[in-house]
């Protein structure tokens, strides 16, 4: 009882920790949440781009114009100073250009130039396929000499002509994206909670001072080691449990109450396990305030940035993936990242998931033994 | 006094294991992992030849216009768009099934079909292209309709006709002319990470002022009680702490120029100058923090991080939201050292006009000199009833 109310003293005193990573999840997680940069959801985004009219009214021009509104995101009232920052930070991926006299040097078969300036990325090859295809289009009918009145109307037949595409997913995945790269972002949080906090538990019972009292104390040492590896564990699972609440309004109920959200929960609670185990071991080998906040900060946002937590793992050179096979958190990711893209929820479908989380229960079992075998290696010294 | 009071900071600044992790180590540490994970972010937009199929049945053999337009965008040359293997449909499904294959096209009647297993990128790509092709013919066909419709004579030598518009949709070549310059978006996520290696120096200097307090440590009792004037124990903390900040900022500037290969522009002085100005500002900032705020040490290195990780996300360290933060809250960067720090080093690689650069310059320098004249108004005329 002892040891347990000086754990959750502990704790308490320190809530601060708790507090700030909790933060940093909700801010952080809702904002990539919010981002775009799944692949999975590049068709439905029209590309963002400003237009320079400088035509006068023209049949042509117009049809453009419409065009160029129904397939993309015209930016209004946009101020030509904006561009240049705006196409590098990809707020627009593209800038159009039309000189004077455009539309009817157009008609006449002169082929005019038109200015573009577009970012990098594929929103913007998009934006210049779907350009080039109408001028192609408008191009290849100049050969008929038609009024830019029947030429707009023949580009607009063979452009409203799209091919028939059939899927074959039974369900679209894209609704995932949300639970998945909240689940993802949670590794760092978990990591930065449950080590912090069990590091300096363990380091307060581990000061030379407080371990030869305890030694000398009534109460047995297994029985300590019991009761802080108890609390250690309640802890983590009181972390795990803070975060699927806030997952639960952050991400919707939606997601989370069925047999795919039980999937993303019962990985985050294994990988909870396995912080801890992280925890144990760590607080075996080092001591301090200090030292415990440099290495989690090495142990969480390293195993976050390699392991494709804050970074989508596709978008990872393959070495870093290669190297990540030996961290827990590229089994973690890798589990939240198929639960999001599940098809089916028989046996064989989870099967992949279920190995990644046995996966990172062996890596907590390992954990423990290490950290007994240097624990009774110290206690020889 | 001065000299032998510079030694002695430097040293037992060195010698602060902690302090120098966090302002030393750790942005090395992060240019590291932000290398891992944002390598690949920029050359993922480089297109690169996918595996497709086509469904090789008669209806295909006798499309003989679309089989020879697709076979173009499969032969290996710059242009390619496909790795294509040509099966029956079963194959086909096995293979989208096995997602060995981004998608499959077959033709029913004569008109293009396509069969992917999800939506994403190289879907889009090969419907889109297929697109074209279809609507090629079909701009074919229609030409060579209007043309015996407005001259139905012409109809007796429909030879030339189909070959002039053949020649009207494949030699098409739209004027656009793309005044682009091609940038990597990522290297703000660097040019944050040295603001905030900078803003290091807050916490720096805030801890060698510290030392000196009178009424914050015993070290500082002792310091007051010593025959040696304020001014030059103080002056000489801020120059060691910032002596080793610089040094750490330009080795960290160096290690993602030359082994990162981060872009900067070109111009050395104009580098080294900011991130001069940048740690100057921070050493400010932290000995402005340190006089001012009436707490322990820990209290105001924690408000110093909130200030520089509030920064580094207005900054867009996060995720490149800069440009949405800059439309809601416009003058937060503008006010911020690590936004001014950020912007900076956006100018130098971005602009050719040096304007930005230079106000960015300024701006830190303006802040330098706020917080300087803040904190020696505070230091001056200090005395203590009792301590």
């Amino acid at each position: 009882m002892t040891v347990s109310k000086a754990f959750w003293k502990i704790v308490a005193k320190n809530i601060g920790v708790i507090v700030t990573y909790t933060i940093i999840l909700v801010m952080f997680g809702t904002i990539n949440m919010s981002s775009n940069s799944s692949t999975a959801q590049f068709e439905a985004v029209k590309p963002k781009i400003a237009v320079f009219n400088h035509d006068s009214e023209n049949a042509f021009t117009n049809n453009l114009l419409e065009y160029l509104d129904k397939n993309a995101e015209i930016q209004q009232d946009y101020s030509e100073d904006s561009v240049k920052d705006d196409l590098f930070y990809e707020a627009i991926v593209m800038a159009i250009d039309i000189p004077e006299n455009y539309g009817k040097d157009f008609v006449a078969g002169k082929n005019p130039e038109l200015h573009t300036r577009t970012s990098s990325g594929y929103a913007a090859e998009l934006a210049k396929v779907m350009l080039n295809k109408y001028l192609a289009t408008a191009q290849s009918y100049t050969v008929l000499d038609l009024p830019a009145d029947e030429l707009a109307e023949k580009i607009n037949k063979v452009l409203d002509n799209e091919i028939e595409v059939e899927t074959l997913s039974k369900i679209d995945t894209t609704q995932f994206a949300k639970p998945t790269r909240y689940f993802n972002f949670a590794n760092y949080a978990i990591l930065a909670c449950v080590i912090t906090i069990i590091c300096l538990i363990m380091g307060s019972f581990n000061r030379r001072e407080i371990r030869r009292r305890n030694l000398v104390s009534a109460v047995e040492i297994s029985k300590m080691n019991g009761a802080l590896l108890r609390n250690s564990c309640l802890y983590s699972f009181g972390v795990w449990l803070l975060y699927v609440v806030i997952g639960y309004f952050l991400v919707g109920s939606k997601e989370l109450l069925n047999l795919r959200g039980v999937l993303y929960l019962a990985n985050s609670l294994a990988f909870c396990i396995c912080a801890t185990t992280i925890a144990y071991l760590i607080s075996r080998l080092i001591s301090g305030r200090n030292a415990t906040d440099a290495v989690m900060n090495i142990v969480a946002l390293g195993s976050s940035f390699l392991c494709g937590c804050f970074v989508p793992a596709e978008y990872l050179p393959d070495f870093v993936l290669t190297f990540a096979h030996i961290l827990p958190s590229y089994y973690y990711v890798a589990a939240n990242d198929k639960i999001g893209t599940l098809q089916g929820l028989e046996f064989s479908d989870i099967r992949p998931v279920l190995i990644n989380i046995v996966i990172i229960l062996g890596f907590s079992v390992a954990f423990v033994i290490a950290a007994n075998i240097i624990s009774k290696a110290k206690q020889r010294e | 006094m001065f000299w032998h009071s510079f030694k002695y900071a430097l040293r037992s600044l060195l010698k602060n294991r902690s302090m120098m992790f966090w302002t030393l180590a750790f942005p090395f540490v992060l240019a590291l992992l932000f290398n891992f994970a944002f390598a690949r972010l920029h050359d993922y937009d480089v297109f690169e030849a996918f595996d497709v199929a086509v469904v090789d049945d008669d209806e295909f053999r006798d499309a003989e216009v679309f089989s020879e337009a697709f076979k173009s965008l499969s032969e290996a040359d710059e242009n390619r768009l496909f790795v294509t293997q040509y099966v029956n449909r079963e194959r086909a499904d096995e293979l989208l099934e096995a997602e060995e294959i981004e998608g499959y096209v077959y033709l029913v009647d004569g008109e293009p079909h396509v069969k992917v297993k999800k939506n994403g990128t190289n879907q889009t790509v090969l419907t889109t292209a297929v697109s074209q092709i279809s609507q090629r013919i079909e701009i074919a066909t229609d030409i060579i309709e209007t043309k015996i419709s407005k001259d139905p004579m012409s109809a007796m030598n429909i030879e030339q006709i189909s070959k002039e518009a053949i020649e009207a949709v494949s030699e098409v070549e739209p004027n656009i002319k793309d005044n682009s310059r091609v940038m990597n978006m990522v290297v703000i996520e660097f040019y944050t990470l040295i603001a905030m290696a900078c803003m290091q120096g807050a916490m720096l200097s805030s801890e060698m002022i510290d030392r000196a307090l009178p009424n914050i440590s015993s070290r500082g009792k002792r310091i007051a009680a010593a025959p040696t004037r304020k001014s030059v124990i103080i002056l000489s903390n801020l120059l060691a702490g910032y002596i080793v900040l610089l040094t750490g900022v330009l080795g960290l500037i160096a290690f993602m120029r030359f082994v990162l290969g981060v872009e900067f522009g070109s111009n050395l002085g104009l580098i080294c100058a900011h991130a001069a100005a940048g740690s100057l500002a921070a050493i400010m900032m932290g000995m402005f923090l340190s006089v001012m705020l009436k707490t322990n040490s820990s209290a105001k290195n924690i408000i110093g991080v909130i200030v520089t990780m509030v920064g580094c996300l207005f900054a867009g360290m996060f995720g490149g939201q800069k440009g949405w933060f800059d439309s809601v809250m416009p003058f937060v960067n503008k006010i911020s050292p690590v936004g001014l720090i950020t912007d900076g080093y956006y100018a130098l690689y971005y602009y050719e006009d040096m304007t930005r650069y230079f106000m960015n310059l300024g701006g830190l320098l303006a802040i330098a000199a706020v917080f300087m004249i803040l904190s020696v108004q505070g230091l001056r005329r200090q005395r203590y009833d009792s301590i």
